[in-house]
């Protein structure tokens, strides 16, 4: 994964994220709970997302992110818990009148309208007059760039104009919260970053609350003004992509944001962790067992060319302003590591290299068996 | 309000693979083609030799002509509404919310195929109460039983290529109620599946006899046969008048379905299948 694209847009995104006060809506989802079978799919989701912010839901498939993000939009009820909008329960409120505007992950235009009649259908469910209601979603479609489109039907549309065409629908009923099932998920790779920017670019401007799901970290993390990471149906963390990235608060969002390394290590009764011969402190969980895993970002590692070192570079990866080192330590153990290229010139396959630790405090998790 | 960003234009699908086609495929083609041909139309010809074109004349004047067309035409009409109305919400309502059971629905269906219409119509009498005996409405009713398997078909195929429970759910997140929802969105999608359903409820109705005649009713079909008897050359005639004008009818609902679905991308309309053009590019 491109870790570092990840982070440059994580960047932009936590400078520019903030809404102007007094738009928008506030959407608090109160310890919602929600059970299929003997699967629960939510146990105890709890978010509060402040007006005009966009919170992304990050995890793998069947983490309970999109069950949470159709309970917010009345296609699913939970079976305890409730959704706040600006402080009133909408719990028993019909997804009809909401006033949510979603974008779904599979194309999702009405067949026989044409790209204005499907912007235009939520003013008309709201008695909107034809005139007034081809003006605002002209306009919209203007601003999503398909005004030329405007009479074409979706089969003659692409994907990307046809999720285009979706989020200016959604937008159209100047929805209190606009909801996003991995809008992007269906597209290729170059539309999949146009829209990205497109989504957060109108998002800013508009100020709508926003609740985007997506198992993308790429996606979450460029596009959110926070991200909570969701595995089995709990809330993991939820924070600004930066600090999901450097500040990790347990080793499943270490592993699941980024490249992590997993460095085999020794827990000892003072709180420290002894691995590749030197000891340093440990932070967050520590696990019963004292065989743990360091878990060491490829940039947190140091890596010195020296003869006889503890490790021999197999691959290097040049990726621009840093090269990614491959490292197999002995006890064929695999690292990776990011050096400045401008150092790593050195860093050649079959070069003998001695990995070590920073100083810092260090996330550890139960040893993984492989 | 301007647009924030300009895309590039999006790539577009490859035109279409020009089709190989074998010589020897071509040959066959025209050989199956033919030989179809002569058997259907040489029979046709025949009857319109053994009748004679003078025989068309006297179809029309001929005693109870008039009312049993009528009869036949005011049965297609209820078979077919009643049909609809029954299965168009039946079928929406398993494929959204009982996917599972779209299974045994289809089992259901093909009884009234495989029970022989005189068992059929021996059990509607047996039940039928007394009111509906001797009306209309009792052989119409009897008609949805037969014309539910292929209604039933044809909606399957027509929601098959919709992605309806995405369709449903973006229409309500945009305000509209279950039944705009019907009604706006999910009527115009199916239109061709509904025409396809038409179609085979019309052929069926303006077609069926062993029920008719057994139940007493004078429909078109019965009314020939019984004119065999006497006139042999004026009920040749009237099944082949009644054959081409369900043809041109059957004709006319599938071009005019298919014009009207062409523009929005919805297929021709085929009896049982409804081929949705794909998403071209990305």
């Amino acid at each position: 994964m491109t870790t570092n694209t990840a982070r440059d847009g994580a960047s932009t995104a936590a400078t520019t994220g903030q809404a102007e006060p007094g738009r928008g809506t506030s959407v608090r989802l109160q310890d919602l709970t929600r059970a299929f079978g003997t699967t629960r799919a939510l146990d105890g989701l709890s978010i509060e997302m402040a007006p005009g912010e966009l919170v992304a839901l990050l995890g793998p498939s069947g983490c309970g992110k999109t069950t949470a993000l159709r309970i917010v939009a009345g296609f699913e009820t939970a079976d305890t818990g409730s959704v706040l909008v600006d402080g009133k329960d909408i719990s028993s409120v019909p997804a009809a009148r909401r006033d949510m505007g979603m974008v779904f992950q599979s194309y999702s235009l009405f067949p026989n309208m044409s790209a204005l009649d499907n912007v235009g259908f939520g003013l008309r469910m709201r008695k909107i007059g034809a005139g007034e209601r081809r003006k605002r979603a002209g306009d919209l479609l203007d601003m999503v760039g398909l005004a030329p489109q405007a009479s074409q039907y979706p089969h003659q549309l692409s994907g990307g104009q046809q999720q285009r065409v979706a989020l200016a629908r959604a937008l159209a009923i100047r929805p209190r919260v606009l909801l996003l099932d991995e809008p992007l998920s269906a597209l290729d790779a170059k539309v999949r970053l146009q829209l990205r920017e497109q989504i957060r670019t109108l998002q800013q401007q508009l100020g709508t609350t926003t609740l985007f799901v997506t198992h993308d970290q790429e996606e979450a993390l460029s596009m959110a003004d926070r991200v909570g990471v969701m595995s089995n149906g709990r809330l993991e963390q939820i924070a600004a992509p930066d600090e999901l990235y450097t500040d990790p608060a347990t080793a499943f969002v270490a592993e699941f944001v980024g490249v992590m390394n997993r460095i085999p290590g020794e827990l000892r009764g003072d709180g420290q962790v002894a691995a590749l011969g030197s000891t340093i402190p440990v932070r967050g969980h520590r696990p019963e067992d004292t065989a743990v895993d360091v878990l060491v970002r490829p940039e947190g590692l140091r890596l010195e060319v020296v003869e006889n070192g503890n490790g021999i570079v197999t691959t290097r990866t040049f990726l621009g302003s840093v090269t990614r080192v491959h490292v197999r330590l002995s006890g064929d153990i695999a690292v990776q590591v990011d050096k400045p290229s401008a150092e790593s010139a050195a860093l050649a396959p079959g070069a003998s290299v001695a990995v070590s630790l920073p100083a810092q405090p260090v996330l550890v998790a139960a040893r993984r068996v492989s | 309000m301007a647009a924030v960003t300009q895309a590039a234009p999006e790539r577009i699908a490859p035109p279409r693979r020009p089709r190989v086609v074998f010589k020897g495929a071509t040959v066959w083609r025209w050989v199956v083609l033919i030989v179809a041909a002569v058997y259907f139309l040489l029979p046709l010809w025949a009857a319109l030799r053994f009748a004679g074109i003078g025989a068309f004349g006297s179809v029309i004047s001929q005693p109870g002509f008039t009312s049993s067309l009528a009869l036949s035409v005011r049965l297609a009409i209820l078979t077919t509404l009643i049909t609809i109305a029954l299965m168009l919400p039946t079928t929406v309502y398993v494929h959204l919310r009982l996917p599972k059971l779209r299974r045994l629905l289809e089992g259901i269906t093909i009884l009234p195929i495989v029970i022989p219409p005189v068992v059929l119509i021996v059990g509607v009498l047996a039940i039928a109460p007394g009111f509906l005996k001797g009306t209309s409405w009792l052989l119409a009713l009897a008609y949805v039983v037969l014309a539910m398997p292929f209604t039933y078909r044809a909606l399957d195929a027509g929601l098959r290529a919709l992605d309806l429970k995405t369709i449903v759910e973006a229409s309500n997140s945009l305000g509209a109620g279950w039944l705009s929802t019907l009604w706006r969105v999910l009527l115009p999608n199916l239109r061709t599946a509904l025409l396809s359903a038409t179609v085979l409820c019309v052929a069926l109705v303006l077609g069926e006899f062993t029920m008719a005649s057994l139940d007493l009713y004078q429909t078109f079909p019965v009314w020939i046969y019984v004119n065999s008897q006497t006139s042999g050359q004026v009920s040749v005639a009237a099944s082949l008048l009644a054959l081409f004008v369900t043809w041109i009818f059957l004709l006319g609902i599938t071009v005019l379905g298919t014009r009207q679905s062409r523009k929005t991308g919805g297929g021709e309309v085929t009896l049982f299948t409804v081929a949705r053009t794909e998403t071209r590019g990305n």
